[in-house]
Order: structure tokens, then sequence, then C-alpha cells
């Protein structure tokens, strides 16, 4: 096993094992797991990696996802590097220690292996856990396949503890078709990992150490003598964080690329769309899929391209408008639904970003995959047809539900 | 029984002087009634009644003439119904009552109603008069306060009391998790950047102290420092919506001393009920009116329950009997060293149950003599030991009649608090270690 | 009738298991029967009922109050005539029953009468109930002369009272000394002497043969060496045995008493037995003795107690060790332990009686027994100083010329 990880080489595996395998190399302190479908492989393998001593964490094997968010919240403020992974229901359980963390500025780092929520009631994919969340102040960045699941995860380390920031990041990886699809990756070397992270400095802001005795977190605000501008300023600075991880992720990728020869596009990548006429925009592991239907388009002469939407909270505006900004219509494609706004969350997202552009196109709504259904090729080819048509005008009501008919 | 009040002997500083036993005679007006002896070794020793607790004296007497009284603890001798038949000095192995030929009857020390004359007769400090609080007093004087001056807990409220006793003896090494409730609503984590105590103190969710620490915990055993935690929690915050976390946490044995500071009920945010909150009590969410009588069911007794956990050690307290307390927080901090140890102290709320400030120690001593609480505690090698007997208890409606929030019952509602207060005693008697008794 | 807990007999032993029983089981019903009319009470105040020092309203062991707060119920006058350890059930004079979960026999000794020729026509006194004494305290207050037969506690309590009450007593004991079971024949001449310089008549080695009456109460007495005593007042005080009658066909085991092991278990599974009338292992050997005193009364009803109710923190019984104090005549006396053994197979004798008078029995440089008269002494050190078998090597001269400051002394260090 030590070899295993120690060498860079490569591996096949799944999504879960890949995260799990990430977190070895990125060495918490603490990790605190209760198993939930479809994320339940990922905490057995890493329980496997523990008892195999191939990772020195403490684990703590807690009662629900309530305690497993609080426990590594006391263990976060006594200094630890920390880590978990949850879905769907465990992650409403979660809830209460959840909001609570970013503004906590704890820089933890939570894979959501992304789950439809009940009801109806259903066990499989969809990003609606994620997407439910996507207002609580943590980073939320989703990956197209395994091997980007298990950089990712490690980068999120760099990303959540970086002192610009610190701010928890949730890693998102769609249930069942990242958790279980088997990829060869390449696995890097541990000691390249240690040198890129360096060692965990997570509650030099606020601690519960008696060598540096504090009152974390006594009430702030209310109407009282600096009360409210008090509270403002933890808002403003929580908000500041946020908006840092923009520059800060596009660093951090970039040192990644240099180091372990992989680059990835931190915010949002742009595939074919440089003479693109169109563009369809995806978000996780519909990517590849997306890509793949682009790909035949483009045999058949259509100049389409396609838009990947990688970090999703906070969202990144100029990058979505420069590449928007490239072609007439775009058609978007969500893998959950914003119950407000009768479309997709990232739908509605572009629709809000591109106020701030003079830049106007067309766009058409696409919801798919929910709760574990596949977003195949052909899905994507009705998707090309019916952009391609918004882009000549002719512009569909939104939103297209995509396996309406499956 | 009330604590008892002792002299202490020093035999160190003792030189033979003899000063004491002078000044008991000259008090008494008869032979002393300490005895300076010497030792075998050069050095001087002492025989005196120790009060005890129980003591052999009075059931070796065959006229009544000697009783431990009530309140003062004090083995009281009356001459009136004396028969001089010297039975008492068989009972006692301390040579604490003594024949006096001079005086034809036994002598025993009678404490100089409170105030001995020995001991401030000694002047190299070798008797000291130690009452409960002085011993306490002794233990901890010179340990720090954790908490500032100036905590706004309601007048007459144990929980300050409390957690300042507890976290001086703990001290700075620590970190303590104060969840919702009257203990950071008195200040202790504190408002808008100034907090009232000295360790690190946090406030948890009122759902998840437990798994924090245990968290908080790991990680300084992972660092190979030796941090106490602690959690100064209420009973919603253990009995309620904490209660998963802390059976979570329980069940792993992390290394956490939990406290649940017991006032039955949401006080801090206006006397809701809690799970806590016992039967027939008023409180804000179950009032008196034309049909409700207060609170219809009987309320949860955690200690019970985390009995089952089989925690490393489980104690009840109350802090009209102080002594009790400081010596099951020793052997709950010593516990917490290897498994999860749970304290639950009893906090009578004179906001919230309508009682006078000033009664707050004599309503929890009330409450531990009607059995409606009951001092015990619990490791899973020994089992259950109550550590003050239960087996003479007043009428629960002694304690039920100092308590407004119990004013409106009536005699058949009093009567099911005093079948559930028997019960709950028989239940934990079955949580003892059993002998191998006949029948 | 039911009782969980079902106690017969109401003085020492059984007042100290129900307290015991107690303090484990607030709740299980715990009945005591008392043969008597009066309230529980100890028979060791008896002789100062008699004597008028102690006020028979005020003698009571347990008040109404005190049986209420440990909610026992006491039922007077309830004759126990019959055990039935098969049913569970006990049978009284009156035809009741009681049936119990865990039976504790507390029913303590009743007056020996020896064989004398006429004794049965004779009006004689024996004192072992507060009915007794009032009768005896009546009868002296017009007799003249008093005749006590035997030198035990009962009898030389008894003696010195009826002197101070103005009569004339003769005391007639068959063996040679007084207070024998207790005392060497040293301290038993002393306490004798004593006796006789306050006018009381003592008859050591005699035995009365005949008796006949003379008037309503007075009688008159032969003796074995031809002596004729005159009396109205007579008192037999020849000893006590435990009170066993009830116990026929029951399966408890009885030798002198009812045979009991360390937890004060009869023979019988529910059945224990405690004070006067129990038969318990004795220190240091563990052979069965009737050790009727009242500390060890005391001792075996608290065991006894907590066994029944099972309470975990027994401790079981260490033996009996004989142990008494007794006042006279304005002096004072006390005996712990084998205090008349003979000196020689290993036992080494002691005596003082430079300052009142003191017999120290040693055994391997361990105290077996200790006599005193007019000595301070601490008698519950030096039966803890036996019972733990301390070692007094290295302080053993000390200890002979100074008893009680240097078992005090060992007591302090020893168990501070």
């Amino acid at each position: 096993m030590n070899q295993l990880v120690n060498s860079s080489r490569k591996i096949v595996c799944d999504g879960n094992e890949a995260a799990a395998r990430a977190v070895v190399l990125a060495r918490p302190d603490v990790v605190s797991v209760f198993p939930i479908t479809p994320q339940s492989s990922l905490v057995e393998s890493l329980s496997q990696f523990v008892a195999d001593g191939v990772l020195t964490a403490e684990l703590i094997n807690a009662e629900g996802e309530h305690s497993v968010l609080s426990a590594l919240q006391g263990a976060c403020l006594a200094g630890a590097r920390t880590y978990t992974a949850t879905s769907g229901p465990g992650l409403a359980f979660m809830f209460e220690p959840y909001i609570r963390t970013p503004g906590l500025r704890l820089p933890m780092v939570v894979s959501l292996v992304t789950r439809d929520m009940l009801s109806p009631q259903c066990v499989w994919g969809g990003q609606q856990d994620a997407m439910t969340v996507r207002e609580c102040g943590w980073i939320q960045v989703y990956c197209e396949n395994v091997q980007e699941v298990l950089d990712t995860v490690i980068m999120a380390f760099k990303l959540a503890e970086h002192k610009d920031v610190l701010l928890p990041v949730n890693v998102c990886h769609d249930g069942n078709y990242l958790s279980y699809a088997v990829s060869r990756i390449e696995l890097p070397a541990a000691e390249m990992v240690d040198g890129f992270l360096g060692e965990p400095d997570v509650n030099w802001h606020i601690a519960l150490d008696p060598d540096r005795p504090m009152a974390v977190d006594p009430l702030t605000g209310g109407t009282g003598p600096g009360g409210a501008a008090s509270f403002v300023g933890y808002r403003k600075s929580q908000v500041r964080g946020m908006a840092n991880a923009l520059e800060v992720f596009s660093d951090i990728h970039v040192e990644w690329g240099e180091r372990f020869g992989r680059h990835w596009a931190p915010l949002v990548e742009e595939y074919r769309l440089e003479d693109a006429d169109y563009a369809i925009v995806t978000i996780g592991s519909m990517t590849g899929a997306g890509k793949d239907a682009v790909d035949a388009a483009r045999e058949r002469g259509e100049k389409v391209g396609l838009i990947k939407v990688k970090t999703y909270r906070p969202f990144p505006r100029d990058a979505i408008i420069a590449a928007l900004g490239k072609v007439k219509a775009a058609g978007i494609v969500d893998r959950s639904v914003s119950f407000a706004w009768d479309c997709g969350p990232l739908h509605q997202d572009v629709m809000t970003t591109l106020f701030a552009s003079p830049h106007r196109l067309a766009l058409v709504g696409f919801i798919g995959g929910l709760a574990g259904a596949d977003i195949t090729s052909e899905h994507f080819q009705r998707v090309i047809e019916l952009t391609a048509q918004a882009a000549r005008g002719d512009v569909s009501a939104s939103p297209i539900w995509l396996n309406e008919h499956d | 029984m009330a604590s008892q009040d002792t002299i202490r002997f020093i035999s160190e500083r003792c030189d033979g002087c003899g000063d004491c036993m002078t000044a008991c005679a000259k008090a008494k007006g008869s032979a002393s009634r300490v005895a300076i002896v010497a030792g075998s070794d050069g050095g001087w020793e002492m025989a005196l009644c120790r009060q005890c607790g129980d003591p052999k004296c009075v059931a070796n007497c065959p006229a009544g003439a000697l009783d431990k009284h009530r309140d003062s603890g004090i083995v009281d001798w009356f001459k009136d119904l004396c028969v001089d038949c010297h039975l008492c000095t068989v009972g006692c192995v301390y040579g604490g009552i003594v024949f006096d030929p001079a005086a034809g009857h036994v002598q025993k020390c009678d404490m100089c109603d409170g105030s001995p004359a020995c001991v401030p007769a000694c002047d190299k400090g070798a008797l000291e008069h130690l009452s409960a609080a002085g011993r306490l007093h002794e233990i901890h004087a010179d340990k720090e306060d954790m908490f500032v001056p100036g905590l706004s807990a309601c007048q007459g409220c144990n929980s300050e009391l409390l957690i300042r006793h507890t976290m001086r003896r703990i001290g700075r090494n620590s970190v303590v998790a104060a969840p919702p409730g009257c203990i950071p609503g008195m200040g202790t984590v504190g408002y808008n950047g100034q907090t009232g105590a000295k360790m690190p103190i946090f406030h948890p969710l009122l759902t998840n102290t437990a798994a924090m620490l245990g968290g908080v915990k790991r990680q300084y055993e992972r660092k190979g420092r030796d941090v106490t935690v602690v959690a100064l929690a209420g009973d919603g915050g253990a009995v309620d919506v904490g209660f998963q976390s802390l059976s979570g946490a329980a069940e792993r044995g992390e290394r956490v001393l939990f406290i649940c500071v017991d006032n039955e009920g949401y006080m801090n945010t206006g006397m809701q009920a809690s799970g806590s909150t016992t039967f027939g009590s008023w409180t804000s969410t179950t009032p008196v009116g034309e049909i409700g009588r207060g609170k219809s069911t009987d309320g949860k007794y955690l200690p019970q329950l985390l009995m089952g956990h089989g925690c490393a050690y489980v104690a009840t307290a109350s802090t009209a009997f102080l002594d009790d307390y400081h010596a099951k927080l020793e052997k709950a901090l010593e516990a917490s060293r290897t498994g999860f140890a749970y304290l639950h102290v009893h906090a009578p709320c004179p906001t919230g149950w309508r009682f006078p400030a000033a009664m707050t120690t004599e309503v929890c001593r009330r409450q531990v003599e009607t059995n409606f609480v009951t001092l015990w505690e619990f490791t899973p090698e020994d089992g259950l030991c109550f550590t003050r007997g239960v087996g003479r208890p007043r009428p629960v409606s002694d304690y039920v009649g100092m308590i407004g929030k119990y004013k409106h019952l009536g005699p058949a509602e009093l009567e099911r608090i005093q079948a559930s207060v028997h019960r709950r005693v028989e239940v934990l008697q079955g949580f003892r270690r059993r002998s191998t008794a006949a029948g | 009738m039911h009782a969980r807990y079902l106690i017969i007999g109401s003085s020492h032993a059984g007042r100290e298991a129900l307290a015991a029983i107690r303090m484990a089981d607030p709740q299980g019903r715990l009945v005591m029967l008392s043969r008597e009319r009066h309230r529980p009470y100890s028979p060791t105040i008896l002789p100062y009922v008699v004597s008028g020092r102690s006020d028979p309203r005020k003698v009571g062991l347990g008040s109404v109050a005190w049986f209420a707060e440990n909610r026992a119920e006491l039922v007077l006058d309830a004759q126990v005539v019959a055990v039935d350890a098969d049913a569970r059930a006990v049978r009284l004079a009156d035809g009741g029953c009681w049936t119990y979960d865990k039976l504790l026999l507390a029913t303590g000794a009743e007056p020996v009468v020896p064989p004398v020729e006429g004794l049965e026509g004779v009006r004689y006194h024996v004192l072992r109930t507060l009915d007794d004494a009032l009768a005896i305290r009546a009868r002296a207050a017009t007799a003249r002369r008093a005749v006590v037969l035997g030198a035990g506690l009962v009898g030389m309590h008894a003696a010195e009272t009826l002197a101070g009450a103005g009569l004339d007593v003769t005391v007639v004991e068959m063996r040679p000394h007084v207070l024998a079971e207790y005392f060497d024949p040293r301290a038993s001449t002393l306490i004798r002497e004593t006796f006789e310089r306050h006018g009381t008549h003592m008859m050591m080695g005699r035995r009365v043969e005949r008796a006949a009456g003379v008037e309503t109460e007075a009688c008159r007495l032969g003796l074995d060496d031809g002596t004729e005593l005159e009396a109205d007042l007579l008192l037999v005080a020849a000893g006590v045995r435990p009170a066993l009658r009830m116990l026929a066909d029951s399966g408890i085991a009885t030798d002198k008493g009812i045979l009991v092991d360390t937890r004060m278990r009869t023979a019988r599974d529910g059945v224990w037995a405690a004070g006067d009338v129990a038969q318990a292992p004795g220190f240091p050997t563990g052979a069965p003795m009737v050790n009727g005193t009242l500390p060890e009364a005391v001792e075996q009803g608290r065991i006894a107690g907590m066994d029944m109710a099972g309470d975990d923190d027994l401790r079981p019984y260490l033996g009996g060790i004989p142990l008494n104090t007794y006042g006279f005549f304005g002096r004072h006396a006390v005996a712990v332990g084998a205090a008349a053994a003979p000196a020689g197979d290993g036992v080494e004798v002691v005596t003082d009686e430079g300052d009142g008078y003191c017999r120290i029995a040693l055994k391997d440089n361990r105290l077996i027994g200790l006599a005193a008269i007019d000595r301070v002494m601490d008698a519950g050190i030096l039966w803890r100083l036996i019972q733990r078998r301390v070692d007094l090597g290295p302080v053993r001269d000390r200890f002979l010329s100074h008893p009680l400051e240097t078992a005090r002394a060992l007591m302090s260090r020893g168990w501070r």
C-alpha cells in the first residue's frame, strides 16, 4: 500500500477512491466519517487506509453527519487539517454546523458526492444537494472526471487554507457517474504533494488552544456599542475571502500544472469556443458527453463550442462573460433545478451575470440527469440542435427536460 | 445528613505541649475531651471524637443518650438519659467518647457550638477546624478563578457557583464549551469582543457540544498535548437536541468531561419546558390554565441513560453537597483521561421555578433529602454506588412545597411525583453491583 | 399478611437490621414484630428502670417518628410461636400469620430458672422485660430483704440497685467468682469486695437447694451448706439462654443458639438471625459462640440487615469478641476479649495494681484480652487492636506500662 501511495504511478480506480487517495496525499490530521449512498465507498476506502496505516489521521466514526462536521470543527479549531465527505440527506442533516463553518473561517475540505434530494425518494446522482447549499458561504467546485477529482481534492486544501481565502471548500463529484466510474489515473508522488501543500496552518486566526486563550465566537451584533460594526466587519471579510478565491484558485491551478503536468481550467473551461457561433454550458461529469457531442457536431460542420463551469461558488462572473462574449446563443444544461426561477441554478446564475455585460445573446435552459438519469450524446445532440436554432433566432421555451420521456 | 465539621490533627506540627487539652478542660470545666499522647517514634498523636457519619457509640447506647444531630452532624450526648453503662466506649474506635472518673460519666467533644476552643489554643497549627466549606477553601482558595467578576447570572443561581468551582479546579490548561443556555447567557463566552473567561472557551451549537469537544481532544491527543476539554452544558444541550452527539461521543469513549447543569428547562430564554422538565412543572410552554396542569409527563433522566453507555464515569451532584461534588469532579477528571466522563448537576432556578433567591442551596438540599435528587456515581467496574444514602427520605412534598412552579398541584399529582421518586430509587438500586445475597 | 422483610424482635439487633435494610432498600415492606406491649427498649436499660434512674417512659429505642421515617411497621403484642421456613411464614399466639420474603430472628434471650426444689411455689422475679423491671421496682418499695440468685451482670446490677434502695441484699452464686464470664478471678474479687464494703452479702460457691413460700411474697431459701436465708424479694438472675422455642420443626439449625454464618444467614434460605439468639462464629477460631452483648447485637443486626437487602457494602462478620463495660458503686470496670485467659500455652499475662487494676493478656505480642478496674480505657480501640491482630512488638513495653496512651497512639497513626 505504502508503495502505491508514495510513488507517482498510474492506477485504475473510481472517483470515490480517487478522492480517498487524494486525502491520503493531503495528510489531514483528523478525518471524521459517516457512510451514505453514494459516498460510502469513499469513507470505506479512507477507513481501510487508516486501518492499513497508510493514512495516519485520527479517524472519528461519528454517529451522524451532524457530529461528523462538528467534530471536525473542534479539531480544526485545535489546529487540525480536516476532511470528510457526504451526500444528499447527509448534507441536509449536517446543515446546522455546515452553515456555521464559513463564518468561523474554518478551512475544511468536504467532498460532496452529489445526489438528488428527497422526495421523491431516490438514492441516485444529481446535483440538487450541492445546489441547495450554494448560498451557504462554502466554495464549490465541480469535477469532470476521476483524475480531476483526485487533483482537485488536493488543490482544495491549498485553496481553503490560503490566508486570503480561509474558507471551507466543497469538491463536488457526481454520484454514480463519478463516484463509481472507473478510470485510469495518475497518482502523484506523496513527497511532491507535501511540497505543494506544505504544513497545515489552519487556526492562526481563531483557536481553542490553552497556549493562546481566547473566546471563540462570542455573541456579536445587536444594537450594543460596536455590535453592528463588528458583525458587518466579520461578514464583509468573509465575502472578501470568497471573492479572493477566484484568483487564488487560478494561481493554484497554474502551480499544479507546473508541478504535476496536468492543466485544468480553474474557473471556466472553453472547449472549441474560439470560432463558435454558439455554445453549450455544462457542469460536472456531463461535460465529457457534451464534449463528445460537440466533436461530432463539429464533424458535421456545426460551429459549436462548450463552456464547462468548474468553480461555481464564488461564481466566476468575468470568466463567464468573457466566454459567452464569443457566441450568439448558449444552451445551459443543469443537473438540478431552481424551484423559484423555473430553470436550472446555473442557468439562473448565467442570466444574472449577463446583466453586467453589454453583450446580449439567446439562452436556452435544459434540465437533465436528475436522480441518476444519463445525459447521453443523443441528449446533447438535441441540446446542440435547439441551441443552434436559438442562434438562428428561434428560441425554444425553457426549461427543456431532457429525460422527460426516457 | 449535614456536612460534618471535624477537627483535623497534623501530627508533624504537634510538640505535645498540651495547650489544646488545657483549653478544652477550661472551656468545658472538666477533663479534656481531646487527648494528645506520645507516639512510638517521638512524635505525638491524638484521640478525639470524629463526629462519625454512622456513629457506633449511638448504636450501642441502650438509653437513647446519644444522637447524631440531623443538621449540625454533631454527635450529642444527653446527661439526663445516660445510665453510665459505658457501652458507647466500646463502639468508638477513636477514643472519642471516654469515661471521666472525676465527672463520673462519659465525655465527648461537642465542637463547642461551632468554634472549638482547642483549635485556636494551638499556636503550632497542629489542629484545624474543618467545616465542609473550610476544607474546600483549603484545597481551592489559592487557585485562580477562571471567570471574571461580574458574570450576569440571575440572583441566587447556583450555576455560576458551580462553574467557578469547577474551572478553579481544572485551571487554564483546558478548553471549555458552553452551548447556548444560561452559562454563556451570563457572559462566560462574551459579547462583542469581550469575554468572561480566562481559558479558551467557545459557544458550540446547542446540538453538537460533545462532538465538537471530541474533535478538539482528538487533535490534542494527536499532538501529544494533555489538554482537559470540558462541556458546561444545560439540560437542553444534553437531554434534548444535544443528546445525539452526547450519546455518540459517549459511545466512542471520547476523552471529554461533560457537565450537564440541569435546571429542568430552557430558563435562559423564558422558562420553556425541556425533556428534563419534571412532571407537573409550570413552564411557559407547559402552562397552567383551565385545562393545563403543567407538564404532563416525567422528565427524561439523562444520567441513567449515560450509565447505559458504559461511560468511564457517571455521577450526579448537588451544589448543596459541594464536597461530594468536588470528590466526583476529581474522579470525573481522572476518568476523562481514558474515557467519557459525565457529571449531572442539579440546578434549581429561582427565577424560573419561582422560589426566593436566598433559598437555592436549601432547595438543593431538600431535593436530595427527599430523594427527588439522588447522589450517586457509576463506573462500569463497580456499578452504581450511592454517595449519600437514599434510605430515609423526607416526603417529596417537603420539596415540592418550596417551589412555585408546583404550587397548582393537588394531592393526586403529589402522589404521582412521590411514586416516581420511589420508582427511580428502585431502578437505580438495580444498577448497583450485586453481591451474592440470598433470597 | 405479607412483608418483604419481617423482623422478629425489637431490641438492638432488630433495630440495626431495620436501619440497615432501609439504607439499601427504601421501599420494600418492612414489619417488625414485638411480643411486648411496650414500645421497643433495650434490656440493658432494665436495671436502671429498677433503680429509678431511667424513666420507663423515656427508654424507647424507636419512636413513632423513627419508625415512620424508616417506613417500617411495628406490631406490638405479637408473640411468634412457630416459624415455617418452607412456607416462609410465621404463626402468632393469637392465631395470626405473617408471610415474608426475608425473615430476621432477633428474638433475644430468656431467663434461665435453675432447678430448685420448691421454687415453683414461690413468688420470684426475673429481670428481662420492662414489666419485670416495673414489678421489681414496685416490690422493692416495700421489701426489706432481697436475695439475688446469680452474680452475672443482671444479678450484680440488680443487687447494687436494691442495696441502693435500702434493702438488705444477699447474692448467692454457685461459681466462686462474680462476673466470671468476663473477668479474671482477681478482678472479680476486687468487684466482690466492693459490694461487700457496701454491705451486700456475697455468698460465693453456694447453691440454693430449697425454696419455700412464707407469706405473700416472702420466702425461705435453703443453701447447700445449710444456711437458711429469708427474703421478701427473690430475684432469679442465673443467666439467660437464646429464645428458641418457636423454631421447633423449622429446620433452622440450632445449638446453644441459632447457628449463623458470617452474614448471619441461618441454615434455611430467607432466614437470618442476629443478637442474643444467634450463635455466630467467634473470634479468632470461628467456632460458634453465643456472645450476648449489646455491641455484638448491633454489629450482627447491621450485617443481617445489609445482607437481607443485598447491600453491596457488606463486610462479613469478623467473629464475636467478648466484651463488657461495667459501672458499680461509682467505680468502673472494662473487659475486652479473652480478659481472663490464664497464663501459659503462649499466653503472657501482665497485671498491674498500682493504680486501680489492669490485666493484659498477650499472645505472640498481640493483644488477646484486657481487663481493668478504675482505669480509663478506650474499649473500642482495644477491641480493634484485638480484631486486627495488631503487632505490639515495637511498642510492647510502652503498651504494658501505658496501655491507654499507647493504644491511642496506635489508633491515631494506624487508622488515621
